[in-house]
């Protein structure tokens, strides 16, 4: 009996010893990213899929909040030594931690994928700044029209109603607003900054030229489009003003039903068809002078401090992220951009095609998509640009003068940073 | 034995010395230092810049915007906290279930978290879909846009914040209201004064203390306020909210401008210490700590 005791805990203790050995040979990729709810759940399905392909790599994916709580959070955890391995970075906004040598160039990871070569165009772009590439995309979107065709029959619109110019979507936001106002029903969320970016280049214009850096904010096109988008909420009311100044409330109404046409990313995908259902309908941005849509979402960038080890690690599961299979449960899911060209041959993605409609929107938006500047202006001009928005589409200020004297402040800090 | 006790007392206090000086004194310090600086938070140099942060707040419209809302802010809210601290406080001195019930309901927001009050009361004030604007339009009125007209948004975050702080001060007032000897107001009513009168020539002046304790604490919290403005507005609409620490967050964290943010957090330092020093000499004076 003691005998026996003695080699059953010989065993246990030579067991314990193995399994410390094979948890410690696992290397540890720290990962903060910004999703939760289902699209959190479809994350944690792609880390647990290639941690079962690669049990020497342990994945701890921490949600951390919106793209700038992330980079608000990173920004305090680098000087404190306490920031993750591998990092979610919103695509106009990594440059800043490219620049500063934050980021692991990951040019010689990505020459060297065979993955690189599936990628569609736009996904290889997206995250090089100088030659260099500083993160994968992930999450990649363009913004799409979202309307609720039950709200659209009961306003008397069939759902087949034009939606491709400006003076097209106006008539039938005023027409929701004329029949259901008294319901409580607006015609149109007040469109957010992707949604508002995208409108400008649906004008034939741009807030910042992407290869040249010029500021496009005093365009006659960019005054054009953002008199439209103001004149929705301030002159024609046929948007609420609780979506100006607070651009997650036109979501929240258009998902509570009360609402008819919102612009969104495509990311929003997944949410909106379950709270809307079959009644939701997906077009794709208007082109009111031009067909264009701006590329949104994000890319995974490996952080230089980590150990070389550690970023081979993270980069396998960059890698794995962007591959077909990652790429199509991610697509299914969420909705997200397909980056990788291989992904919609898959079941996961057929199947996603073939059951959601309207799921292929931005799919077929995509040879209008096109990347947008990342300067370090752009992270100035986007803050700004939420009050100047405010102050047009509220009424307080006039639409010219304000973005003209915007055009000039933005070209002033720009001067400054580069000073 | 006899050098042991001298410095027993350093003893006692070293702990707390290190904790100030480790989270109050340092950061000042810090920051004093970083606003002389250019940084980022991610550049390993971080270079002296000499007066030019400052130079570029003190040229820029926002600072001055700032300024002026939050001057606002507290000139409107401060007075109308007090005055109605005291008010209420006066009323509910007298002790019966019902006062202390009243007074348990009106400390209650101060020991709530901040985030989810501003929270509700975004919902509250909304405009399409607000329980304030349900009620006007009950009452047959129109829709009024609380947050987004900006001359409402500054009065319905005063209205908030005043929410939020009124049970605290009422407190400070009972407290303050009970420190004073009934013999006085006996007297007072012996001579026949009428209740405006006492209440002007007794109970306001020994009141004193705690009015000037609460006028600084509360200029201070007025010039520092900034999870209201940030859940409820953002420092919108167009900059109509944008308080000095909103316009700080925003300059440090989201624009990543650590020399400039700390330059503000500098200038708003030395704002406040002058401000109470204008109240020492204002108001200090006229304070009687002895009925």
């Amino acid at each position: 009996m003691s005998r026996k005791l003695h080699s059953t805990i010989a065993v246990s203790i030579v067991a314990l010893f193995a399994s410390v050995g094979v948890a410690e040979a696992a290397t540890t990729v720290k990962f903060w990213h910004s999703f939760n709810k289902s699209s959190g759940q479809a994350l944690d399905k792609i880390v647990q899929n290639f941690e079962a392909a690669n049990p020497d790599i342990d994945v701890e994916a921490e949600f951390i909040g919106n793209y700038n709580d992330i980079i608000a959070k990173l920004q305090a955890a680098i000087p404190a030594r306490r920031a993750p391995d591998a990092v979610i970075l919103e695509v106009t906004r990594y440059g800043l931690f490219a620049n500063n040598n934050i980021l692991t160039d990951l040019t010689p990871y990505f020459d060297a994928d065979p993955l690189k070569a599936d990628l569609y165009e736009y996904a290889q772009e997206v995250g090089v700044i100088s030659g260099k590439n500083y993160i994968v995309p992930f999450n990649s979107s363009t913004p799409v029209l979202y309307f609720n065709k039950d709200i659209f029959e009961r306003a008397g619109l069939s759902a087949d109603t034009p939606l491709k110019t400006f003076d097209e979507i106006l008539t039938a936001t005023k027409t929701i607003s004329e029949k259901l106002g008294s319901e409580g029903i607006s015609g149109i969320a007040a469109p957010g900054q992707f949604a508002r970016w995208g409108l400008v280049m649906a004008n034939d214009s741009e807030l910042v030229d992407p290869k040249s850096g010029e500021i496009m904010l005093d365009k006659p096109n960019t005054i054009e489009a953002y008199q439209w988008m103001a004149s929705l909420v301030h002159d024609n009311k046929v948007a609420s003003p609780d979506g100006v100044t607070d651009e997650d409330n036109g979501r929240d109404a258009f998902l509570a039903r009360k609402v008819g046409i919102m612009f969104n990313s495509t990311g929003n995908y997944g949410e909106a068809k379950k709270a809307i259902g079959d009644n939701l309908v997906v077009r794709a941005m208007p082109c009111n002078k031009a067909c264009s849509v701006p590329i949104g979402g994000a890319g995974i960038g490996i952080m230089a401090t980590s150990s070389k080890e550690v970023q081979d690690a993270a980069y396998k599961f960059v890698s794995y992220a962007a591959s077909p299979e990652a790429n199509a449960i991610w697509f299914a899911a969420t909705g997200y951009l397909p980056i990788n060209k291989k992904s919609g041959g898959l079941p996961v993605a057929k199947e996603a095609l073939a059951t959601q409609p309207g799921i292929d929107v931005a799919i077929d938006s995509l040879p209008n998509a096109h990347g947008r500047a990342r300067t370090t202006v752009v992270t100035w001009m986007r803050t700004t640009e939420y009050k100047m928005w405010q102050a047009m589409a509220l009424g307080q200020q006039k639409v010219d003068e304000t973005m003209k004297d915007f055009a000039e402040q933005t070209r002033a800090e720009e001067k400054r940073v580069s000073n | 034995m006899a050098m042991l006790r001298k410095l027993t007392p350093y003893l006692f206090v070293a702990p707390l010395m290190i904790f100030i000086t480790v989270f109050t004194y340092i950061p000042i310090l810090a920051s004093l230092n970083l606003s002389f600086r250019e940084w980022n938070f991610l550049s390993p140099d971080m270079p002296f810049v000499g007066l030019r942060n400052y130079e570029q707040l003190l040229s820029s419209r926002e600072l001055w915007n700032s300024l002026w809302v939050t001057t606002l802010f507290a000139i409107l809210s401060v007075p109308l906290r007090l005055g109605l601290a005291l008010v209420i406080a006066n009323y509910l001195i007298r002790e019966s279930v019902h006062s202390r019930l009243l007074r348990g309901a009106l400390f209650l927001p101060s020991v709530t978290s901040t985030v989810s009050i501003a929270v509700v009361f975004s919902w509250v004030f909304s405009t399409d879909y607000g329980m304030v604007n349900a009620i006007l339009g009950m009452l047959g009125l129109g829709k009024v846009q609380w947050l987004q007209d900006p001359h409402l948004a500054l009065w319905v975050l005063i209205f908030v914040n005043t929410w939020k702080q009124l049970g605290y001060d009422i407190v400070i007032y009972i407290a303050g209201l009970q420190a004073i000897p009934q013999e006085l107001y006996d007297a007072a009513s012996i001579d026949g004064c009428r209740r405006l009168h006492v209440f002007r020539r007794v109970t306001l002046p020994l009141v004193m203390p705690a009015t000037y304790f609460l006028l600084v604490i509360s200029v201070i919290e007025a010039f520092q306020v900034f999870t209201i403005v940030n859940v409820m507005t953002r420092g919108g609409p167009a900059g109509a909210t944008d308080m000095l620490v909103n316009l700080l967050y925003e300059i440090g964290f989201v624009l990543f401008d650590i020399g400039r943010g700390s330059a503000l957090a500098v200038m708003l330092f030395v704002l406040l210490v002058a401000l109470a020093i204008l109240k020492s000499r204002i108001i200090g004076r006229k304070v009687h700590y002895e009925a």
